[in-house]
């Protein structure tokens, strides 16, 4: 199937009035946990993963992705009008952003990072399209080398751009690679480290870790404010127009931070919120007056709107065509379509075409809806803002504690979710990213599956393992983006401070 | 004190881990048994920790926590607290129950009025449970009652 007939083919699929549906309320989820501050699209994925269970997997795909991109719109909305990050890929935006509105220029700002964020979308399903195509057909050809390579060079990559120091990143993934040998031993059938007990023989599982960390984790934050009230900013409706100026200076940075957005997105790492500060340097580097940036600014809204839409549409193409997640929010989806025993890979674009194109073309009619949603509807997703932010919290924990109980009707789970929610708090505490840690308990067992594969394959030859030409690129590539950087730093002799994006 | 002790628990946890992965079956490069992943982990994490040690006790900057005030700290524990209460006391007194109190008390503490704080504990536990337990056939338990 070519991109075009496959695209009519996914259209075809995704208009169905139960995608239809899924991909409405994905998206709209997605506004909400993104306009509220605290509450983030990876929680709010790993929360309705138990209620996908029934669906078709296109169905489930296109409801959770719609979380994850829906987050990118409503974060920009609390960013410029309340001057807090609705959530992390919002950071950016609201340096620009909120002195827009200071100086009234607060529907303009809306207008075009929704815009931004609509074009982002649209240049992301072409992205996908031909990238995931291109890969998978590249992809077949791997063998458990290749696999083993990419999962190291992953897990490798993401410990650099993860942010804060490499040595924490590192412990984060000890820590996770530690946590997926737990259980039944694929191969062999053997328990370890489960210490007797029967339930921890399934393993640990990733959807309570992540509820625990992205969730429970981000209320203890809230609760240690209480009741907070938020001051925000009214915009009328004839006010969300921008000056012909306004859409003039747009255009560029809006085209830039697609393109920046979405090869952000195909590296692993924490991508949406990087790309943000990626695509921000890159406007102020080709600014005529970057002293100007930071006093509201039209192009640090549109280029970094932008950019991190584009980055949620390119972390699907890993996803798609290797099946491998580098990301806990591509985790989530990955773990949605492997509870209905189909394995994402080169051979899933073919054999499950119906997922594949239907989820592709439900992302185009997500972002439609998701403009019409955010743009005259703006004020009605303000009003959830005046939610009572207690009340908001302590629901939100109960969710997660019955969310993770109704997983696999486990105790287990719960006390997972909990002790990796103290956890996750922790770490939030110290400005320790748990993402690592999250990928390696995905990719972990991956790894391992194919390392031993690989070796079996080889012989037992290490050597001919990571000279084959394509895993020796692979980790070359990561090796030299880990350690490149430091090297660098050390031959020119002087420390450069690099920016530190929390998420 | 702390940005001291926690390498140092990593390290122990990390040799722990080691001594229970050299226990499993080895095996050979060309036939790697369900231990030899495990060992090539402990060693990687030990080696972390050696260095996060090291660094730790050379006063590099490491990881300081930030001091929170005393109402805030407290807010957080309760809630830390009413977690894992929910979760001993859930076999025992049922979901509805637990889930009752524990919005309650949580709400409460995070600085709800005492009527908003009954009235939400009420309508949520009830509200999920017709949700998960009725609708989504959730084996949630109901307790002895």
């Amino acid at each position: 199937m070519g991109p075009l007939e496959g695209l009519a083919y996914g259209f075809s699929i995704a208009l169905l009035p139960g995608n239809l549906f899924a991909c409405f309320i994905g998206v709209l989820v997605g506004t909400i946990v993104g306009v509220l501050p605290g509450i983030g699209p990876v929680g709010a994925m790993a929360l309705l993963l138990p209620s996908t269970f029934a669906m078709h997997p296109a169905t489930a795909l296109i409801m959770l992705a719609g979380i994850y991109y829906g987050a990118m719109y409503g974060g920009s909305t609390t960013s410029i009008l309340v001057n807090v990050p609705g959530e992390a890929g919002s950071v950016v935006t609201l340096l620009d952003g909120y002195q827009m509105t200071r100086k009234g220029r607060a529907g303009a700002a809306l207008t075009i990072s929704a815009v931004g964020s609509f074009f982002a979308g649209t240049v992301g399903v072409v992205g996908i399209m031909l990238a995931a195509g291109w890969l998978a057909d590249v992809a077949i050809q791997f063998g458990p080398p290749e696999y083993f390579a990419i999962t190291l060079g992953g897990i490798l990559l993401l410990s650099r751009l993860s942010g804060g120091s490499i040595l924490n990143a590192f412990v984060m993934v000890a820590l996770g690679l530690a946590l997926g040998t737990v259980g039944m031993d694929s191969i062999s059938a053997l328990r370890r480290f489960t210490f007797g007990s029967v339930q921890l023989a399934q393993g640990i599982e990733l959807v309570p870790v992540i509820m625990g960390v992205y969730g429970v984790a981000e209320v203890l934050l809230l609760a240690e404010e209480g009741i907070a009230k938020t001051q925000i900013a009214s915009v009328k409706l004839r006010e969300l127009l921008p000056t012909p100026e306004e859409w003039r200076r747009s255009t560029m940075p809006i085209a830039r931070g697609s393109v920046v957005g979405f090869l952000t997105g195909l590296v692993p790492g924490p991508a949406a919120v990087l790309s943000t500060f990626i695509s921000y340097t890159v406007e102020k580097k080709m600014s005529k007056t970057p002293e100007k940036f930071g006093t509201g600014m039209i192009e640090g809204v549109a280029g970094p709107e932008a950019a991190n839409n584009g980055a949620t549409a390119g972390a699907m193409v890993p996803l798609l065509s290797l099946g491998i997640p580098f990301s806990p929010a591509t985790a989530i989806l990955l773990g949605a379509l492997v509870v209905h025993g189909l394995q994402p890979g080169p051979l899933m674009i073919s054999q499950r075409p119906e997922v594949f194109w239907g989820f592709v073309a439900s992302m185009y009619i997500g972002n439609l809806m998701l403009l019409i949603l955010n743009l005259p509807l703006v004020g009605v997703f303000v009003t959830v803002l005046r939610l009572p932010q207690h009340v908001l919290a302590t629901l939100v924990l109960l969710l997660c504690l019955v969310g993770a109980f109704s997983l696999s009707n486990s105790f287990l789970d719960l006390w997972v979710l909990v002790i990796f929610g103290v956890f996750g708090y922790a770490l939030r505490k110290l400005r320790v990213d748990p993402a690592p840690m999250v990928v390696a308990l995905v990719l972990g067992p991956m790894m391992e599956k194919t390392l031993r594969q690989a070796l079996f394959l080889t012989r037992g030859s290490v050597v001919e393992l990571v000279a084959r030409p394509l895993s020796a690129t692979i980790l070359i590539l990561a090796a030299a983006a880990l350690f490149g950087p430091p090297l660098v730093r050390l031959l020119r002799g002087r420390r450069v401070a690099k920016p530190i994006p929390q998420g | 004190m702390l940005a001291r002790a926690v390498p140092l628990i990593l390290l122990v946890a990390a040799g722990v881990y080691l001594t229970v992965a050299l226990r499993l079956p080895f095996g050979a490069a060309a036939r790697p048994g369900a231990g030899f992943y495990p060992v090539i982990v402990a060693v990687f994490a030990i080696v972390v920790a050696l260095v996060a040690t090291a660094s730790a006790f050379r006063g590099a900057p490491g990881a300081g926590a930030v001091e929170l005030d005393a109402a805030p700290r407290r807010r957080v524990m309760i809630t830390v607290v009413a977690l894992v209460a929910f979760c001993l006391v859930l076999p025992w007194v049922g979901y509805p129950a637990a889930a009752f109190a524990f919005v309650t008390v949580v709400l409460r503490y995070l600085g709800g009025r005492w009527t908003t704080a009954l009235l939400t504990g009420v309508l949520s536990s009830a509200g999920s449970y017709g949700l998960f337990a009725v609708l989504l056939d959730v084996p949630l338990p109901h307790g002895p009652w």
